[in-house]
């Protein structure tokens, strides 16, 4: 069974008489330890397909089951509690919580998980120093740059050791170097940790280091199910 | 709560506008409590007096020092049927009229004192009270004010006494007050009020009916040079405070707009609060917190800053309450202002309760806001 199975999912926007419809019918399942990229023309529904994967939005129609779970079936203070436990969710910019450092906001998954003191410090030393940022604990969002930040929202996006990471257009804000570093960290966590990844992107290169790479084009999902190599070769070209 | 931190942090972030909202909270309640101490020592006054006593004062005077009744009408009183016991006595003050800082000396015959007034000595002696002519009983409440003890001597207008006593009573009103030797207030340099008192005050006897009584001693003054006017003692007391009562009662409005005020201001503050940070509650909620965890944690922020600000509010209205030695009096009946452990715990609760109600609406909306079209909009 894979680790994550969308049926059937329909998304609707009604405004009047005026129907949008940016999921028709989208099925697609993610293996665990999978790297999976989504592309497509802006508008085209890719955030809306991520936002149902990770529990913060609900079809018009169809089933989300993530590791047996019909997370579609969900109360909203269930699905909050399911989403604490085994989504990490890294966003385009303004992952953290301003006020908080970055110790306290890569913390903030494990305070509402039944963790002890002593076990969230020693999960949160773990995540900043796989994202390289054990020296920055201390820092506030203000005083780290865009790529820390970044990499901070990835810290806690994995720190409760999630079932899948969603990423929504991770390195959309970022230069080239820091795009760079983060993908290479991206992988890293892929294939020494074994993280699952749904990764949203505009970006070629982005796309290039996924296992799979997915594409949503009018409603319809297209499964082009190309191995990561051969990607990585055609964008070199 | 594992958030508090977060809550705290919150706050500080926005530290002048928390600042700001507390201090608008803490002056409201500071209002609040202030009123609510000074309407509890009015209430005192009308509430410490049984209906069995009665006063009897010159017709048409409403100033103790205008108030002059022959020393010798206590017995024609006291002859009445009805009557049980009677009490002459003459008040000497140092101010007629609202004044914050007025000394009312009331002079009674010492050994007839305890028949009427029911005292315990916290210090000092009776004997000593019975035999100086220039002594002084002072209640406990007046002796804190004024940081007096026994032995001390003030000055009240033109006459000096020595304190011979310090007493508690049941009465808090009755703490208030200044005994001196009836005497002592009648032979003083230039008071010129020999065989003169101000009011009698009377027992009724067990069975009489007080207002029959009351009236039977109108009626035999009827025909002389001084009439009088006979009251319930509390009903008078609280006619002599009557304007002061009416301006205290527009003040308890204040009070209660006091509430509303701050309702609306750590309402408002929230709110922002709330609409600044509709992303920030977006993120929370995609990391996992539920719509009630949210709204608990917009509850916490308003109940911190209500809370904070009333303890800061009433704290302070207390100190200045009871060791302010403030007191208001007029026509010789005088009012302490105090606050009791209930009031305080009124103020805090109040505080309390108003935070996490001004919180109410702001945390509603920030639950039950969308998270996708949070994140979207921002
Ligand atoms: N609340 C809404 N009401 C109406 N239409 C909406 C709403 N939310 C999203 N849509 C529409 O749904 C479609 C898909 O939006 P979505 O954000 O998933 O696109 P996207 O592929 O992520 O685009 P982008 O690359 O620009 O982020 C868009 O046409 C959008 O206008
Ligand atoms: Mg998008």
């Amino acid at each position: 069974m894979a680790l994550v199975e969308v049926i059937d999912v329909v998304k609707e926007y009604r405004k009047g008489e005026h129907v949008i419809r940016p999921l028709d019918e989208v099925s697609l399942e993610i293996e665990r330890h999978e790297f999976v990229s989504l592309m497509g023309a802006s508008g085209s529904g890719k955030s809306t397909l991520l936002n149902l994967i990770a529990g913060i939005d609900r079809p018009t129609s169809g089933e989300v089951i993530v590791n047996g779970t019909a997370i579609t079936r969900l109360s909203r203070r269930q699905l909050a509690h399911w989403r604490a436990a085994h989504i990490g969710y890294v966003f385009q910019t303004h992952n953290l919580i301003p006020v908080l450092t970055a110790f306290e906001n890569v913390e903030l998954p494990l305070l509402l998980l039944p963790f002890s003191r002593s076990e969230r410090r020693k999960r949160v030393a773990l995540a900043l120093e796989a994202v390289g940022l054990s020296d920055r604990a201390d820092h506030y969002p203000r005083q780290l740059s865009g790529g820390q930040e970044q990499r901070v929202g990835i810290a806690r996006a994995i720190v409760a050791d999630p079932l899948v990471v969603v990423a929504d257009e991770p390195t959309g804000d970022l230069d080239a170097e820091s795009t760079e570093q983060i993908l290479e960290l991206l992988m890293r966590l892929n294939t020494e940790l074994g993280t699952t990844f749904l990764v949203v992107t505009h970006d070629p290169r982005t796309a290039g280091i996924a296992q799979r790479r997915l594409r949503l084009e009018k409603g319809k999902l297209l499964d082009r199910d190309c191995p990561a190599h051969v990607a990585t070769i055609t964008e070199d070209e | 709560m594992r958030f508090l931190r977060y809550v705290l942090k919150s706050l500080w972030g926005h530290r002048t506008r928390s600042l700001l909202t507390v201090g608008g909270a803490a002056v409201s309640l500071f209002v609040f409590t202030f009123v609510g101490g000074v309407r509890g020592g009015m209430d005192q006054i009308s509430s410490g007096w049984n209906e069995r006593s009665l006063i009897v004062f010159q017709i048409h005077r409403f100033c103790p020092e205008t108030s002059r009744l022959p020393e010798a009408y206590g017995k024609t009183i006291a002859a009445l049927p009805g009557v049980a016991d009677v009490l002459p006595m003459r008040v000497f003050m140092n101010n007629c009229g609202a004044t914050l800082d007025l000394i009312v000396l009331h002079g009674v015959p010492p050994q007839k004192l305890r028949a009427f007034r029911d005292l315990s000595l916290v210090a000092g002696s009776f004997s000593e009270f019975e035999t100086r002519r220039d002594a002084a009983l002072v209640g406990r409440t007046v002796a804190d004010r004024r940081r007096l003890r026994v032995g001390d001597k003030f000055t009240v207008g033109e006459l000096t006494v020595t304190v011979a006593g310090v007493f508690s009573a049941s009465n808090p009103a009755v703490e208030n007050t200044i005994y001196t030797p009836l005497e002592f207030l009648q032979y003083g340099r230039g008071l010129n009020s020999v065989g003169m008192v101000t009011q009698f005050e009377v027992k009724v006897a067990d069975g009489a009916d007080p207002v029959a009584v009351a009236r039977a001693i109108d009626e035999s003054f009827r025909a002389d040079r001084v009439q009088t006017d006979t009251r319930a003692k509390g009903v008078f007391e609280s006619f002599a405070v009557g304007d002061l009562a009416e301006l205290v009662g527009l003040a308890g409005y204040l009070g209660y707009a006091c509430i509303v005020l701050v309702l609306t201001l750590v309402s408002s503050t929230t709110m922002m609060t709330v609409q600044d940070r509709a992303r920030e509650y977006a993120v929370l909620q995609t990391i996992g917190i539920s719509w009630d965890g949210v709204f608990r944690l917009v509850l916490a922020e308003s109940a911190v800053l209500g809370g904070l600000g009333g303890a800061l509010g009433v704290t302070a209205a207390a100190a200045v309450l009871n060791w302010g030695g403030l007191s208001l009096a007029t026509e010789g009946v005088s009012v302490a202002f105090s606050a009791s452990g209930g009031l305080v715990a009124i103020g805090l609760t109040v505080a309390m309760v108003i935070g996490l109600a001004a919180g109410v609406f702001p945390a509603w909306q920030a639950a039950r806001s969308d998270i996708v079209e949070a994140l979207r909009s921002s």
